[in-house]
């Protein structure tokens, strides 16, 4: 070791502080020379892969990584010295590890290049992050909870409005069987009507199927799960969730989507959660208002897309508006006043962005933005 | 009392559409509204009908049209189908004056039963609306004397006090008293009594 080195007191014993260095770093410590030979093989490593410094040392450092990487690392060494292109030298990133029972875990790797002797040489420290990604998984399964309780809760606030929703087409299939019995009972079966009527009470219950589908969809409990989604279809089918009843209850509802506008990908279930949170709230705030005129659009703005759900409600008093996204901020007496701000989570976390704005006509408009292309993220 | 003209006023185009397959299949005459607005403008037929409508509707409600109905309609009975959550409006509807009131979903029976119920109040109700109509045109064609005698018959006063208070003989208010009867079509004082006072008391 080069102990001139101006980041080490002078008169301190190199090889000595090297070899405390190897024993009690707490991450591990390896070196390997441009074969991806292993020359150093810190105590730390041990702990990690399980197998001793003999059993590495002078082996391909290959052996500590799970395929493909087991296959592929030669290579990369390859392509480096050939094209000097850097994936990982002076950077570092999450990669996996392999122990020796084959067992596999998740570390930051970030790797440094040096000369030793002539010798072109790479340092890595290998970070175990497995009780990092556990404590994430735990963190996220958690807002999953929540996530999903809130759209059950939200459901359940809804259920005079599903009931009733569900109460026409029961109305209309008890109506029509009640009629053929009556047709077939006639003396001259009227055969063209019963088939009529048939058809129509198949049309009924595929009619209560359909609301009975979409709430399943929404209130099961599920892994957050992204996946390419047409905008319209989704848009639509969280307006017919949110809108249960409100054509019985007189509020005008109004979808325009851009039928341009390409699928996003996306969690539909999470976006429809926003969807229909903006769309109760909106309702909410019309309840005492003359006019009453719920309007969903969705419009491609740039690099993305724009959706929108305005209202002709009461509007969002002056004092609300800067704390309108945060958590128990709520001005309403029903709710647990955390709608929004769990709006914002998802929006976010879909690397959007969600804001409210005055509606010119009175009312307010809810926006939320999301990059059309968020799959390389 | 097949046959009979039932309204159906519900904004749901299917249930509007299989309440009229039903009640068609039961020998009912069916017309069919989509708002309580299209029904009130369409110039109903009253007699012999009866008036099937849903509370929850955009624009004007169930209990709204009910109350228009018994204040433009008289004797068109009126039923309203109310949803989940809705009894406190249908309580309203019935002390507004409807004969019933049905949950949705409800069986095909149920709806028939109070149908039936409905025109056979609403037919009860026409025939005193005719009787109250007929004894007023009859009372109408009375002249002042006979009215004044009328009168007086009703407060149950004998043909010797009435003579005394309209100053004739006893002879003339029997005379009167008889055209009286005969233009009321009376068979007996009793008979004519009820007669007066039908014309007094029943809807207008």
């Amino acid at each position: 070791m080069d102990t001139s080195h101006s980041a080490v007191q002078n008169g301190i014993d190199g090889d000595a502080l090297f070899r405390a260095l190897i024993a009690t770093s707490v991450d591990g410590i390896m070196v390997i020379d441009e074969a991806g030979t292993v020359l150093v093989y810190s105590q730390a490593c041990m702990r990690l892969f399980g197998y001793t410094p003999g059993e590495v040392i002078g082996r391909n450092v290959k052996i500590l990584m799970p395929e493909p990487y087991h296959a592929e690392h030669d290579g990369y060494i390859a392509h480096y010295k050939a094209t000097s292109e850097k994936h990982i030298i002076g950077i570092g990133r999450e990669v996996t590890g392999r122990r020796k029972d084959g067992t596999t875990f998740p570390m930051y790797l970030s790797v440094g290049e040096g000369k030793l002797g002539g010798r072109r040489i790479f340092v890595g420290i290998v970070h175990d992050i497995s009780d990092e990604q556990e404590q994430e998984k735990q963190i996220q399964s958690l807002q999953n909870d929540l996530l999903h309780a809130t759209r059950v809760t939200a459901m359940g606030q809804m259920s005079s409005a599903i009931a009733h929703e569900l109460n026409q087409p029961l109305t209309a299939i008890l109506s029509y069987a009640g009629a053929m019995q009556r047709l077939i009972d006639k003396e001259v079966p009227a055969l063209a009507e019963i088939r009529a009527g048939l058809a129509k009470t198949a049309k009924e219950a595929a009619r209560a199927g359909q609301i009975i589908r979409r709430l399943r969809a929404f209130v099961e409990k599920r892994e957050p799960r992204r996946t390419r989604e047409p905008l319209t279809a989704m848009i639509m089918d969280a307006v017919s969730l949110g809108a249960l009843g409100l054509a019985a209850e007189g509020v005008k509802v109004e979808v325009q989507v851009d039928p341009d506008m390409p699928a996003l990908f996306l969690d539909k279930v999470q976006i429809q959660q926003v969807l229909v949170n903006l769309i109760r709230n909106a309702v909410e705030a019309m309840h005492d208002a003359g006019e009453r005129r719920l309007k969903v659009t969705a419009a491609r703005e740039g690099d993305f897309a724009v959706i929108s759900v305005a209202d002709t409600g009461t509007g969002i008093s002056p004092d609300v508006v800067p704390r309108l996204f945060e958590a128990f901020a709520s001005t309403k007496d029903e709710g647990m006043g955390i709608g929004l701000s769990i709006s914002r989570t998802i929006i976010e976390a879909h690397g959007g962005r969600i804001w409210a704005e005055e509606n010119a006509g009175g009312g307010t408009i809810f926006r939320f933005r999301l990059p059309l292309e968020t799959e390389a993220a | 009392m097949t046959g009979a003209l039932i309204h159906i006023v519900d904004d749901d185009e299917s249930v509007r559409d299989a309440l009229g397959f039903l009640l068609l299949s039961a020998d009912y005459a069916v017309r069919r509204y989509s708002s309580a607005r299209q029904f009130l403008d369409s110039d109903p037929q009253i007699a012999g009908a009866c008036l099937l409508t849903d509370i929850r509707m955009p624009d004007m409600d169930g209990l709204e049209l009910q109350t228009q109905v018994v204040a433009q309609m008289k004797g068109l009975p009126v039923i309203v189908m109310t949803g989940h959550g809705d009894v406190p409006l249908a309580v309203k509807a019935m002390r507004a004056g409807a004969i019933d009131f049905l949950e949705k979903p409800f069986e095909d029976e149920l709806l028939l039963d109070c149908i039936k119920r409905a025109l056979e109040v609403g037919a009860v109700s026409a025939e005193q609306g005719n009787r109250t109509r007929a004894a007023r045109l009859a009372i109408e064609s009375l002249t002042p004397r006979e009215r004044a005698v009328l009168d007086l018959l009703v407060e149950g006063h004998p043909n010797k006090i009435i003579a005394d208070r309209l100053g004739i003989s006893p002879r003339t208010v029997e005379v009167h008293r008889e055209h009286v009867m005969d233009k009321m079509q009376a068979r007996t004082v009793a008979d004519l009594v009820r007669k007066a006072l039908a014309a007094d008391g029943g809807p207008r």
